[in-house]
């Protein structure tokens, strides 16, 4: 036990310091010069050089790959280009817990819709209940987000012509408030997210659900002369739920992806619009932190999962 | 990316029963029991483990490639798509040449002078006293909201999907073979070097790698990349970063599932028969290895088809790909994105071509993996 958690600690450290060393090399390859940047008219090549030296720009690579891993681990990751003397923390900071928000919600539903519905379509196998759940979640699974959502978008709007309501389909409301003026700009963006994780878990469900249902100690539990719903739900579905804890990491990654073309689509403040906007700005840094904030996320999704797995399924441990 | 792979392929093998449905069962892997347990036909997919032939079966002897195409055929879902994939590869090479030979000559409502179909017909062309029309007979799909002829600036821009779905295919296959059979073959730092790549890359959510590179490189290098001929040209330029973004976050997947297919073979007994016989490895890899990842290639490289043009229209949609002049449909949806009330047409067309591209690779890919294995389950 103590030995897979090692191990993965290892292996955990080592994802970090790659990802953190892509994003460090994206940086200091980004074009222009941060010193340049900062002097502005009062560049002088005397003043650019001891800038330079102030900001340890002048040391080897690998020296400020280490300060930028030592400032990382402080949440500090420089100064934004664009909003001058503003740390990007707080350029990205009003936005995490929008993004937050947008992502709870919708992997909320995502697991509380995708899960019975794939439990039911594999309790009704090959019936017309299954076939139509399953077509229609490989349809939104294979769409990209964004097309989604400018379907969504083209739907309410159109909708909203005939009835001659105001309902929005951009913004983003007060966090964490639900008024029904919030609610009504949430429910779009958060159904949109939800839809396409949803596909997912439903379809993943369904599959180790029946795979499940074939086994013998199911068989077993059945000529017994259990309740059809006892063995449902007693043997088989615990049982099935151990992969989903896996999927859950990677799903993970799936969906933070998501987020960036969702905030994007309905003019949401989240991280990931941010992070577009820092693009348009030629804000390197922000860019710079967002990708690392995202990734450090999905690794130590990743990581939870690991761990519930093994936590869940103790044959794990042996490998 | 491994889990969607997965997924779609336990799944599919589901909904889409296709090859036990339509066939005598007895000629056909019977496809329900992932263990190989049923009695009949198993083994006839892979004549390594084939059992005695039927006395019933009558029918002469097909390889197990050509079972596999038949299979294929069988399935109408992955047939439509195939016609529908070979219409995206079709109508954008011919169809602006024929598009900008239909149709008489007008007279431009600004400058006065008459302009052919060449003119009108072209992706480029902004007609200000034309803004935002319906389909009509001078333009096929109507007007965009600066004028330009939006039939045009579709074909141009599924041109650029497919563009950029082969260029990144290219490189996914060519780097995820030699890798992968490398890594499989011969194990050692290689085999390392990739699990670890692939465990980092996979860090990065979706397409957030490929916003990254796009994102911090692609506007500074809108001057040097447009000079670049044919290519670069006409707000093409960041097509480029986009391409090789893509590729550099596609290929260790392939990698990854040649690597797993090339282990599986090493152990097989043809493989042990050449190595006896005093083949060397180089010949193994070419003669017996290559051949057989065959399968699973054509299968990933379809599936992740889809991914790309996803990918290059993601981009182009949040504008760190195509630009304008350029025409790219991820740049047409964002374009039209804004008048979904008064002109939504605008914004379905691209988006429908888009969802219709995605859906064919998708269902083709797994089609091909049914056909080609069907025993394959997860």
């Amino acid at each position: 036990m103590v030995g897979f958690f090692v191990k993965r600690f290892i292996g955990l450290i080592f994802v970090l310091l790659g990802v953190t060393f892509i994003t460090f090399v994206l940086g200091i390859n980004a074009p222009g010069d941060p010193i340049k940047n900062l002097l502005g008219i009062h560049y002088t090549y005397d003043a650019w050089v001891r800038l330079r030296h102030i900001y340890h720009l002048d040391l080897p690579w690998y020296q400020q790959y280490f300060n930028y891993i030592v400032q990382l681990l402080r949440f500090n990751f420089g100064d934004s280009y664009y909003y001058q003397e503003t740390p990007v923390i707080d350029v990205i900071r009003p936005g995490i817990p929008v993004s937050a928000e947008l992502g709870l919600w919708g992997l909320l539903i995502t697991f509380l819709v995708g899960i019975p519905v794939g439990i039911l379509s594999a309790l009704k196998a090959n019936t017309w209940v299954d076939t139509s759940a399953m077509s229609i979640s490989l349809v939104l699974y294979s769409l990209p987000s964004f097309v989604l959502a400018v379907f969504f978008q083209v739907i309410v709007v159109q909708l909203d012509k005939l009835t001659k309501g105001t309902w929005p389909v951009s913004q983003w409301g007060n966090v964490w408030q639900y008024t029904p003026t919030d609610l009504t700009h949430k429910i779009g963006p958060i159904l949109v997210f939800a839809a396409v994780g949803f596909a997912f878990i439903a379809r993943l469900t369904r599959t180790t659900m029946l795979e499940v249902l074939r086994q013998d100690y199911v068989r077993t539990a059945r000529a017994k002369g259990l309740k059809e719903r006892t063995v449902n739900y007693r043997h088989a579905f615990r049982n099935a739920m151990i992969p989903l804890v896996t999927v859950f990491g990677t799903s993970l990654a799936t969906l933070v992806g998501g987020v960036f073309f969702i905030e994007f689509v309905f003019n949401i403040p989240g991280i990931g619009r941010i992070a577009i906007d820092s693009i348009g700005n030629r804000d390197y840094t922000v860019i710079q932190a967002t990708g690392v904030i995202f990734a450090i996320a999905v690794v130590l999704g990743n990581l939870v999962a690991d761990l519930l797995y093994s936590v869940v399924d103790p044959r794990i441990k042996v490998e | 990316m491994d889990t969607k792979d997965t997924d779609t392929n336990a799944a599919s093998s589901f909904i889409s029963p296709e090859p036990v449905r339509g066939a005598d069962l007895a000629s056909l892997p019977t496809n329900f029991d992932e263990q190989g347990r049923t009695a009949t036909g198993v083994g006839l997919a892979t004549p390594l483990v084939a059992e005695p032939p039927l006395a019933a079966k009558k029918e002469k002897i097909t390889t197990p490639f050509q079972d596999s195409l038949n299979r294929l055929r069988r399935d109408k879902r992955a047939m439509v798509s195939l016609t529908i994939i070979a219409l995206f590869v079709i109508i954008p090479i011919i169809g602006p040449f024929i598009y900008q030979h239909v149709g008489g000559q007008l007279i431009d409502g600004l400058s006065g002078k008459p302009i052919g179909p060449a003119t009108y017909h072209s992706p480029f062309l902004q007609r200000l006293d034309h803004q935002d029309e319906d389909p009509s007979l001078t333009n096929w799909l109507g007007t965009d909201s600066i004028g330009r002829d939006t039939l045009a600036r579709l074909m141009q821009g599924m041109l650029i999907s497919l563009f950029v779905a082969l260029a990144v295919e290219v490189v996914n296959v060519v780097l995820g073979i030699v890798i992968g059979v490398s890594a499989g073959f011969f194990g050692g730092w290689i085999d390392q070097f990739l699990a670890r790549f692939t465990d980092i890359m996979f860090a990065f959510p979706g397409l957030l790698f490929v916003i990254l590179v796009a994102g911090i490189f692609g506007p500074s290098l809108d001057g040097p990349l447009s000079k670049v001929p044919v290519l670069g040209a006409n707000g093409n330029a960041r097509l480029l970063i986009v391409s090789v973004a893509l590729a550099f976050v596609g290929w260790p997947l392939m990698a990854r599932f040649v690597r797993g297919q090339t282990l599986q073979l090493k152990e097989q007994q043809f493989v042990e028969a050449a190595r006896t016989s005093g083949t060397s490895n180089t010949r193994i890899i070419s003669r017996h290895i290559i051949p057989n990842l065959f399968n699973i290639v054509v299968v990933a490289a379809t599936l992740d088809i889809a991914n790309t043009v996803i990918g290059e229209a993601g981009l182009s949609f949040l504008g760190l790909g195509v630009t304008t002049p350029g025409s790219s449909i991820g740049l047409m949806i964002n374009d039209a994105q804004n008048l979904t009330e008064v002109h939504p047409i605008e914004v379905l067309i691209p988006a429908l071509t888009l969802t219709i591209i995605v859906l064919a690779f998708s269902f083709l890919g797994d089609g091909l993996r049914d056909a080609f294995d069907p025993r394959a389950k997860d």
